[in-house]
């Protein structure tokens, strides 16, 4: 961030000065437009194990982006993220989040794990992460939208309450990969399911866009950095999202 | 055969298809609503490929009944060697795109997934795959299917001689074997198929030529069909609803998607029924009530359709080219709704002029000019 003046100075000075304060100010630094994580659905599972104070476990369900790789520590990859933001927001509940992101997988792939890393864990709450590898290879869009509803009817029978989550976002890849389908299939099957998208994609480019962050001109020493930083960013407003769901 | 007046609506529905398919090969294209696939289910892949098939059997089956069947063969296998050199130029321009973009690349969140360019890790496979239309980058996907539909071509054209029934009873049940078992002709790299299956496309383009021919023959349309036209009107009409139903609930969730459940997603790569049946309905209704020469095509409005949809190969080659650099150019520098109205309006414009250009080459190469009597003649 790049902001002249005695002002910045000032936040400088003050995030130098009271740690506390930090969380706060990285909270503001990617903040988004409240009807982005507006989720106007109900997640029923989720709100019935809060409201009997049970154990919740929630699965994080991805490629590359779930795992986390760029930020070079899985404790800074979203999910172990969200975990901490969702202690913030329910300080009462024991909610557990756990990765379950492996790299360059198409849905159909990730609907094959269902069963050890999904069915296995009994979640109340599912975060299903994809579109990025089905888009980099142009797989067919009715393949990538008959996965992902075939894996929601398995989330539904078994009473798991599910999100989807889209791809992230970077000028750079837009001019090679025909992401907008596959995005424009992504909600029109949460649509259909009347379940809640998670726009990361909408979120990046509006920080992109406010010069919130640079994702295309990034120094070597800087990338993992970076990568912990919107990792950190996409967990508090899922957990804003998931919050504003349940209450 | 009998003479033939020019059938304008091949042109200029051909001309605006091309047009179409330019503005929805550009992603995030505010004008992609407004386009046939914002309110039908087939969208002009549909209309290109119909009329190929429609205007290859009056082109080739007039050839076939004055100069016989192997000069009309030599033509048609000509014109499919035409799209393949045009589809092999087309692939070394992606690849050029590709291979600049990924050297460039460096954000690191999608350094892990950013493997579009795995095939450059292999060239002495990719490159045989693409010269076997194997290799089907994104958008480069329906020369490969018209090539193939060409070179089986003569064969339709033989059938269609002897009798229509001979041509779409097979190519009906290779359609219904298709939408039974949901075969895919595997393409590369590995797990990857043909974006439009050549085996369940072919059936459109069979229609196409068969009532090409007919037309050729000077058949006239049955009274049958007249009687379906209401039919024909009605499936129109609740199609366009159905389709535009959905694309209203995309934009704002208050408007219902009218049986988006129960219809979506609608398969594209076997050309699904949903799309082929409105698709017939429109043929019918234009055929029927549209003559082959109205006055507003003849108008100056409508020439420049006209001149796009005659040089069809090279305005196609030319607008897949300017999608690419249209999509380039919003990614790169901004996508603002007047960015992309005026790159969209640079790039119908750039097709035009092109088509003019080619027409203009043609019609002096046509017309033969005695050479000026100069002072010492023979």
């Amino acid at each position: 961030v790049t902001v002249g003046g005695p002002r910045a100075l000032c936040v400088a000075f003050c995030l130098a000065t009271f740690p506390a304060l930090a969380p706060w100010a990285a909270a503001e630094e990617c903040a988004v437009p409240d009807e982005m994580v507006r989720a106007e659905v109900a997640l029923p599972h989720l709100q019935r194990r809060l409201k009997r104070a049970e154990p919740v476990r929630i699965v994080a369900l991805g490629g590359g982006s779930t795992a986390g790789a760029a930020a070079r520590n899985p404790a800074l990859a979203y999910p172990h993220r969200l975990e901490e933001a969702l202690a913030r927001h329910f300080p009462a509940a024991r909610i557990t989040v756990v990765n379950k992101g492996v790299p360059r997988q198409t849905a159909q792939q990730m609907l094959d794990r269902f069963p050890a890393d999904v069915i296995a864990e009994h979640p109340a709450l599912v975060i299903w992460e994809a579109g990025v590898t089905d888009a980099v290879r142009g797989d067919e869009i009715d393949g990538f939208a008959a996965a992902l509803q075939r894996g929601l009817d398995r989330l539904k029978a078994h009473g798991i309450d599910a999100m989807l989550m889209d791809m992230q976002f970077s000028h750079k890849a837009e001019t090679v990969i025909d992401f907008d389908k596959y995005l424009g299939a992504l909600h029109r099957i949460a649509d259909v399911n009347g379940i809640y998208l998670f726009p990361r994609f909408a979120m990046m480019r509006y920080w992109s866009e406010r010069h919130m962050f640079n994702f295309d001109e990034v120094a070597k020493a800087e990338r993992a950095g970076l990568a912990a930083k919107v990792y950190q960013c996409i967990g508090r407003r899922l957990a804003e999202a998931i919050a504003a769901a349940v209450r | 055969v009998p003479a033939t007046t020019r059938d304008l609506r091949l042109d200029f529905f051909r001309g605006i298809a091309l047009m179409l398919i330019f503005i929805d090969h550009i992603p995030e294209n505010i004008l992609a609503y407004f386009t046939l696939q914002g309110v039908q289910f087939f969208d002009a892949a549909e209309v290109f490929i119909f009329i190929s098939g429609f205007t290859a059997a009056l082109v080739y089956g007039r050839v076939m009944l004055t100069q016989g069947i192997f000069y009309a063969g030599a033509q048609v296998l000509r014109r499919a060697w035409q799209l393949y050199v045009a589809h092999i130029f087309l692939f070394m321009i992606f690849v050029a795109e590709v291979s600049y973009t990924v050297t460039t690349f460096n954000n690191p969140m999608y350094s892990e997934e950013m493997r579009v360019a795995d095939f450059l890790g292999e060239p002495h496979i990719a490159i045989v795959k693409a010269l076997l239309l194997e290799f089907q980058p994104t958008f480069l996907d329906i020369l490969p299917l018209y090539i193939v539909l060409l070179i089986a071509f003569p064969v339709m054209l033989l059938g269609l001689r002897r009798h229509w029934l001979i041509v779409l009873v097979p190519s009906f049940a290779l359609y219904a074997a298709i939408q039974a078992t949901g075969f895919a002709v595997p393409a590369y790299p590995q797990g990857h198929v043909w974006f439009f299956n050549p085996l369940a496309w072919q059936f459109l383009f069979a229609v196409g030529a068969a009532l090409g021919y007919a037309q050729l023959r000077g058949t006239n349309w049955p009274r049958f069909w007249r009687m379906l036209l209401p039919v024909a009107v009605a499936v129109v009409a609740i199609a366009s609803l159905v389709r535009i139903s959905w694309t209203l609930h995309g934009l704002w969730e208050g408007v219902p998607g009218v049986l988006l459940k129960q219809l979506w997603p609608v398969d594209k790569n076997d050309l699904s029924p949903v799309r082929l049946v409105p698709f017939f309905a429109i043929v019918l209704v234009v055929a029927l009530t549209v003559p082959p020469q109205p006055a507003f095509m003849r108008s100056a409005a409508a020439r420049p359709f006209l001149l796009c949809g005659r040089q069809s190969l090279e305005v196609f080659c030319l607008s897949i080219l300017l999608s690419a650099l249209a999509h380039f150019v919003l990614a790169e520098f901004a996508s603002s709704v007047a960015m992309q109205l005026a790159v969209n309006m640079t790039g119908i414009l750039m097709m035009i002029l092109t088509a003019k250009l080619i027409d203009w080459y043609k019609t002096m190469g046509r017309t033969p000019v005695p050479l000026p009597v100069a002072g010492n003649g023979e």
